[in-house]
């Protein structure tokens, strides 16, 4: 069965959107950690439909390393270094900004993104790919950001810092349809330091605080 | 209606509806038993036959009923009222063939107005006896159906949006000729109005149809006073609210097998309302699982979930408009 190429571009980015709000409203970091799982592999997947479509093989390849290093490795790792954490320290308690307040705030969004694309970019000749990808990627930037400003843990963070990331490789896949192979594993090597990074920062932050609470690093310690 | 000339048709059309309400309430018992059924498999037990609520709904109609002497008329007639608007309110819906006898006097606001109506109805009866449960009850209802509100407009907004007009009727026939649509808008809406139907019929993590403890109980609470005829009534209702929500949803968001529109003759319409049928069977077996996967959430939890449902409705707004 022939399935039309533009349904499946629509139905990966809501596959996207659904991802991302699904890291909005869940309060645990078990929560957040497997809507980004999901998104990795829907990002995967649309990835694979752009190599399909124009038959390059190394966005084939950028398709298995996001599936192996963002699905896989990245979850995994956070997972290891968050297992002596105690369970009360992963739940968003206290966000800055309501639950409710922030699902429909990302839903607006949205909109922003949609809006800015297409009063920016109609009139700059783009392929399909690009017209329906871009707006999800500014808006997964958008949210990631959201996300990041928004709560108090740390955990909640290093999530949104990922969202963000992988809005920025869904645009330069979708705008470029690939830049070059070692480009895209020194992107992804890039991640892998920086998530292993901030896992040390969080282990230690939980060492000496004793939670991920972001306000107990504004005040000074004198010891 | 201008598409029936003769005589002859528009009588056998007219007998094709009847004949829909009478199935509706014939097989809307029939969804609860096997809701509770594949409920009771997945929890392993065995759990009762598929038929029992016929069972409960004939032995209730045939007791004694017992009425509070502290309770007025609005206790009294709240049943028939619920009964009348639900059955009101079907008659409006196409559920089994993409036509409803009363399509040409009201569209799905009415249908809502109807079953907002049966819903006050049955919150004025839980006061009215005055006890306790009751008054808990119905400020939970109250505190739900507010919420629903915003999600459940937003959605039918998206669905009138997308396919045009409110009218019910031409809604589901043009659903049912656009085929399988993957268009986002209405992805989206799919989304919101699965989670409103949960809220709207009392599903959980909304409301656990299956409990009388005091603490979680939301529409249990509101009917605890009832007994005999009247709870018959109020559970066929219930049922038959089930029913028709979960077609509408089948019928508008996964028009699969449902024939473009009434004058297809007699062998499409008969396959059509059983490929009804079916997936409102496998969508209340969806349902059945949800219930067994998540627990009752928090009553103050509960409108996260219903900003869920209005945040999907919003972002398919944005794609429709785009």
């Amino acid at each position: 069965m022939q399935v039309p190429l533009s349904e499946v571009l629509t139905l990966s980015s809501v596959a996207l959107l659904v991802s991302t709000f699904g890291v909005v409203v869940r309060r645990g970091f078990a929560g957040w950690l497997s809507a980004y799982r999901y998104q990795s592999v829907v990002l995967a997947g649309s990835t694979a439909v752009i190599a399909y479509a124009t038959g390059l093989w190394e966005i084939y390849a950028a398709a298995i390393l996001t599936l192996v290093v963002k699905a896989i490795v990245i979850p995994r790792l956070l997972v290891r270094v968050t297992e002596s954490v105690k369970d009360e320290f992963k739940i968003e308690a206290n966000p800055y900004v309501s639950i409710r307040l922030s699902l429909l705030i990302s839903a607006l969004l949205v909109a922003l993104s949609y809006g800015v694309i297409h009063e920016t970019l109609i009139s700059a000749n783009l392929d399909v790919y690009a017209l329906t990808y871009l707006p999800v990627s500014v808006s997964l930037f958008f949210i990631g950001l959201f996300v990041m400003v928004s709560r108090r843990m740390a955990l909640n963070q290093v999530v949104g810092l990922l969202i963000i990331e992988n809005g920025l490789f869904l645009f330069t896949t979708a705008l470029t349809q690939g830049v070059s192979l070692i480009i895209e594993v020194g992107i992804l090597a890039d991640i892998l330091v920086g998530v292993m990074i901030s896992a040390l920062l969080l282990l230690r932050m939980s060492q000496t605080f004793d939670s991920f609470d972001m306000v107990s690093l504004e005040s000074l310690k004198d010891d | 209606m201008t598409l029936f000339t003769t005589g002859a048709d528009s009588l056998k059309v007219v007998a094709i509806g009847a004949l829909q309400v009478v199935a509706v309430f014939a097989f809307a018992p029939l969804l609860t038993g096997i809701m509770r059924k594949v409920k009771a498999r997945t929890q392993k037990r065995i759990g009762a036959s598929v038929f029992q609520p016929y069972y409960e709904i004939s032995k209730l109609w045939s007791k004694d009923e017992v009425v509070s002497d502290y309770s007025s008329w609005v206790f009294r007639s709240a049943p028939w009222v619920v009964a009348l608007a639900t059955i009101t309110a079907a008659l409006f819906i196409p559920v089994f063939v993409p036509f409803s006898p009363f399509s040409a006097a009201g569209d799905v606001l009415l249908v809502i107005g109807l079953l907002a109506l049966a819903r006050f109805f049955t919150m004025l009866a839980g006061i009215d006896a005055a006890s306790a449960f009751g008054g808990i009850g119905t400020s939970r209802e109250m505190m739900i159906s507010s919420l629903v509100e915003p999600g459940l407009f937003l959605t039918i907004f998206v669905v009138s949006l997308t396919l045009g007009g409110t009218d019910l009727t031409s809604l589901v026939g043009a659903a049912a000729r656009s085929g399988v649509v993957i268009a986002p808008s209405m992805l989206f809406g799919l989304i919101s109005f699965f989670i409103i139907i949960l809220a709207e019929t009392g599903r959980l993590p909304f409301d656990n149809p299956a409990t009388h403890l005091e603490l979680t109980m939301v529409h249990e609470a509101m009917v605890l006073e009832y007994s005999g005829r009247s709870l018959a009534l109020i559970e066929w209702s219930q049922s038959t609210k089930q029913l028709v929500l979960l077609a509408l949803l089948a019928n508008l968001f996964l028009p699969l097998g449902m024939p473009t529109s009434i004058d297809v003759g007699l062998l499409p319409l008969g396959l059509g309302a059983l490929a009804v049928l079916a997936k409102v069977a496998l969508i209340s077996v969806l349902v059945a699982y949800v219930e067994t996967r998540v627990a009752k959430w928090r009553l103050f939890r509960v409108p996260d979930l219903l900003t869920v449902a209005i945040a999907s409705a919003m972002v398919g707004m944005i794609f429709f408009y785009l």
